[in-house]
Parts: C-alpha cells; sequence; structure tokens
C-alpha cells in the first residue's frame, strides 16, 4: 500500500461550496491539533507561518471525525448537498 | 414534492431506513424515503458481516437468497497481536443451519442499492441526491424535514430519522446532545480487489464460504482493532479506533493502517491483489449509555443514529441492530398513523418493542464487555502478556520447562501489578461470564 495513492482512489463530486467552515480564530490556541492527524483524509494542515490550519473540503470523506475531536468547536460541520460530496464504488 | 402528500418521510436510504421505509409501504403508508447520496449506498463504506434476524424475512420472504450478499461465514479468527508474535483463536463451522441462521459478508453498496430497491417495489417514493438539513417542529412535535433546494420543506406526521453515527437529527430534536468522541469510533479500510478463487485458497474456503479475520492490538496503543473481511471478489482490510484514544495518541488512522496492512498477519493475505478504494466511517461504540430515547412526538430513531451499533471484543453487532430497528420503527409507526395518533406518549411504543427485543437485550448482556474495551491495557499490555506467555511455552532453550502460571506471573510482573491483574481479571469475568 503506497500512502500517497490511496486518496487518489476516491471519487467526487465536488460542490463549490465547503460544507464544513473552520472558525481559524480558535487554532493559535489549540492545545493538540488532533484534526491535524485524526482526519482519515488529510484535510486539515497545520500552517505555521498563518499560526492555524489549513483546510481542504475537496477530499473529505463526511466521517465527522473533525467534529469530534475539535473540542474548542471551531467547526460548522454539515453535509454536502444532496449529490455532492465522496461517492464509494459501486461494485 | 409539494403535490405529493406524504405519511411518513424516512431519513437515511441505509439498512434501518430502507427497512423501516419498506415496512411503513407495506403498510398502506405514503412513505417517502430520503438518501443525500446519488443513489443508495454512496455514502456507505463497510466492510463487515450482518448476521441472521427475524425482520427481513418477514417483510421478504426468501430474503437471504434473494439478498445480494457476498459470503457466508464459516470461520472466525480472531487474533491477539503483539510486537513480535500473534496469537489467533479459530473458530470453523461449515454448517450454518438451514434454513439459514448464520452470518454473511456484504458490499453495502450493491446491498443498500437492492434493499431500497425493495422499499421502492412496494410502493415507498425513494429520492436521491437529497440531504435533509434539519426538521420541521411544531408545538413539541416533528411534522417533517427541511431539505435543500427550491422545495425546502416536506411535512409529514411521522418522520423516521436514519441519518446515521453523528444523528443529527436526533441532536436537533433534543434526544441527545451531541455524540462525543469517546463514544464513537473511526473505522477506516481499504478495498482490496482479488479473484474469488484466491480468496477461497488463502482463507481456507470452498465456493461462496466466507472468513473474517479480527485482530486485537498492533495498533500501537491505540485502543482498537483490525479486520480483514471476504467479499466474493475483494478483501476489506481495515483498523477500527476509539476516537478519544486516537486523539490523545496523536496517530494518523491512514499510518496505522499502513502498518496494518504490511505487517505479516496481513500482507501474504493480500499478495497480487489490487487496492482499490479507501474510506472512512464513524461507528457508535458506548454501548447502552449512549443510546438515547428514540421517540418523540412525530419522530423515531432507527440504525446508528440511536447508537445500535456495538461490538464486546468477540464479535461485532450493528446491521442487524440496524434492520431490527427499522423494522420496528415502521411496525410503531405504521400503527400510530392508522389510528392517527403521533404523541410522544403513542410513539414509546418503540423504545418499548427495542428493549423487549434483541437489540437493547443484547446491549444490556454485554453492557460491562463494551465498557471493557476502554481500558488501554486490553490493547498495549495485554496482547504482549499473552505474546510472551506463548514464546515461552513453545520455547526450547535447554534450561528446564517452567508451569504455565509461572511463565504467566514472569510476563506479567514487569508490565502490570499482580493487584491490577487480578482486577481486571474480575472485570473480564463480569464482562463475559
Amino acid at each position: 500500500m503506497n500512502l500517497d495513492d490511496i486518496f487518489d482512489l476516491v471519487s467526487y463530486r465536488i460542490h463549490p461550496e465547503a460544507h464544513i467552515v473552520v472558525d481559524y480564530s480558535t487554532c493559535p490556541s489549540c492545545p493538540h491539533r488532533a484534526c491535524t492527524f485524526a482526519c482519515p483524509a488529510r484535510c486539515y494542515e497545520w500552517n505555521d507561518a498563518r499560526d492555524r490550519v489549513d483546510f481542504a473540503y475537496e477530499s473529505c470523506l463526511e466521517c465527522g471525525t473533525c467534529l469530534l475531536v475539535c473540542d474548542p468547536g471551531a467547526l460548522t460541520w454539515n453535509y454536502p448537498a444532496g449529490g455532492y460530496g465522496v461517492r464509494f464504488r459501486a461494485t | 414534492m409539494a403535490a405529493t402528500e406524504f405519511d411518513a418521510v424516512v431519513v437515511g436510504a441505509g439498512p434501518a431506513g430502507s427497512i423501516a421505509a419498506l415496512t411503513l409501504a407495506q403498510k398502506g403508508v405514503k412513505t417517502l424515503l430520503l438518501e443525500r447520496g446519488e443513489r443508495p449506498g454512496a455514502k456507505n463504506m463497510f466492510g463487515g458481516t450482518l448476521a441472521w434476524c427475524p425482520a427481513p424475512e418477514e417483510l421478504i420472504p426468501g430474503f437471504w437468497e434473494k439478498a445480494p450478499w457476498e459470503r457466508e461465514v464459516v470461520k472466525r479468527t480472531l487474533t491477539v497481536v503483539a510486537e513480535t508474535s500473534a496469537t489467533s483463536m479459530v473458530f470453523r463451522s461449515d454448517d450454518v443451519g438451514r434454513p439459514f441462521r448464520g452470518r454473511v459478508t456484504l458490499f453495502r453498496p450493491a446491498f443498500d442499492g437492492w434493499l431500497a430497491a425493495q422499499a421502492q417495489a412496494a410502493g415507498a417514493t425513494v429520492v436521491c441526491g437529497c440531504t435533509v438539513e434539519g426538521l420541521v417542529v411544531r408545538d413539541g412535535r416533528v411534522c417533517g424535514v427541511r431539505v435543500g433546494g427550491p422545495n425546502g420543506v416536506v411535512e409529514a406526521p411521522l418522520v423516521v430519522a436514519g441519518d446515521g453515527a453523528l444523528s443529527f437529527l436526533a441532536k436537533e430534536a433534543g434526544l441527545h446532545a451531541g455524540v462525543r468522541a469517546e463514544q464513537m469510533a473511526v473505522g477506516v479500510r481499504g478495498l482490496y480487489a482479488l479473484d474469488a478463487e484466491e480468496i477461497d485458497g488463502r482463507f481456507g474456503l470452498v465456493r461462496g464460504q466466507g472468513a473474517t479475520n479480527e485482530y486485537l492490538g498492533g495498533t500501537d496503543g491505540v485502543r482498537g482493532g483490525g479486520f480483514v473481511y471476504t467479499q466474493t471478489e475483494s478483501l476489506s482490510v481495515g483498523l477500527v479506533l476509539h476516537l478519544d484514544s486516537l486523539k490523545a495518541s496523536g496517530l494518523a488512522p491512514y499510518d496505522l493502517l499502513e502498518r496494518f496492512v504490511g505487517s505479516v498477519h496481513v500482507a501474504p493475505l493480500l499478495r497480487g491483489a489490487q487496492l482499490v478504494e479507501y474510506s472512512a466511517h464513524l461507528l457508535p461504540e458506548a454501548g447502552l449509555s449512549m443510546v438515547p430515547r428514540l421517540s418523540m412526538g412525530g419522530m423515531l430513531v432507527a440504525g446508528d443514529a440511536g447508537g445500535l451499533c456495538y461490538t464486546n471484543g468477540l464479535t461485532q453487532e450493528g446491521m442487524n441492530l440496524a434492520l431490527t430497528s427499522g423494522h420496528l420503527a415502521g411496525l410503531v409507526g405504521a400503527e400510530a398513523l392508522e389510528v392517527r395518533d403521533m404523541s410522544a406518549a403513542r410513539l414509546a411504543a418503540y423504545d418499548e418493542r427495542l428493549r423487549e427485543s434483541f437489540v437493547f437485550r443484547d446491549l444490556k448482556t454485554y453492557d460491562r464487555a463494551i465498557k471493557l474495551l476502554r481500558r488501554d491495557r486490553l490493547f498495549s499490555d495485554y496482547p504482549e502478556v499473552v505474546g510472551a506467555i506463548m514464546e515461552q511455552l513453545y520455547a526450547s532453550d535447554g534450561a528446564p520447562k517452567r508451569r504455565v502460571g509461572a511463565i504467566a506471573r514472569n510476563a506479567l510482573r514487569d508490565r502490570i501489578s499482580i493487584r491490577e491483574t487480578l482486577a481486571d481479571l474480575i472485570r473480564i469475568g463480569r464482562s463475559y461470564l
């Protein structure tokens, strides 16, 4: 298993707007930055220069891990609009 | 949508929702089944099994012959993984019972699509690509859902929430305060394509038979475990990790998965297999303590949305609980619609029926086991102790052999005190005996 390849195997229909909105103001004081490692889709990456996470919703697997590990409550979390987002294989 | 009046709106075309819609439609209830994926199953990753339960057969005679499941499980292996060794218990029984009373592996996109089609054939209206954004509540009673798009609202006297593990509808209704990390696990899975005959050979199966491999430990101290499930022409390989433990570890689930897939326990099973998909999903794991009241005026909650999913360390149950709760929600909902009483008191019959069923009874029976699995030592120290005992047992180094008890005391000595060990043994005894 080549780690970098696994994320390319997922199919998406990407909505122009993000279904998860991050309130970055809590990032600098976050004690654990758990989203940066716990998110199974690597959507969150720490940005030293900005002292906050960078978030890419496009590769989200819609599992909900980030919502539950982000105890500062920085996330406004919705499922993508109908028919959008991740689509797992039918066969 | 506004032109048609519905008696019931079911949210989510997973096993709980589709069975609820099927039950309602069969009772002549005008039912709308809403699914946010572009097709039922598009949002479901699942490598797992469905254990027999009576509900589907009652609704679809010949269900177990007709449903598109993958393999009949005849072999289950539980492996305790230590740093340098692994100890397995293999259970095999080629007698799954006739009529069938066993357990099957499933490929959820195929199964979910088929089940939703059954609801449709029974008269339910199935609309995919429709995300429910919230509830319509009047006078403390649920009377519809808000959906995206121009039509906005679908009103109906009954709403069945089968909206999955995060259960936003139950939360909005105030049935729970939102699920928490310590109640949930995240499952990550790789789907590997492999010839049916190769699978048969590697797992010691003949045509149509299936195997499940489950692993305790080997997750770098994170509470959780691994699995390999055989589908017809694919393998589901993954980890289930307690979210609070993962968060505390600082480890990434895909790194742990990569290590698991490359381990001596798993890698040989995957030789030549092609990884075709990666996915992740949450699982409720806290047992009865996280199950809220599942009914209120105008709404019933079924499946993962109600926290109805568990592992007791020996087996994993979820789909049978979803199918059974969805069925009961449909029955109670249809009865309430019949007498036009959608009050909380009337719909509380659903909680009552669940309490009488195996769903709540099993959760209660294994409540202590479910709690036991929140002890870190079970996933770190004890697998090493088991490994050390087995290594000593089989060692031949010229020194005289010792009894198993002496080996065990020696293996435990550096890791866990006698007192803690005894306390754990009592806990384990109370959980399972």
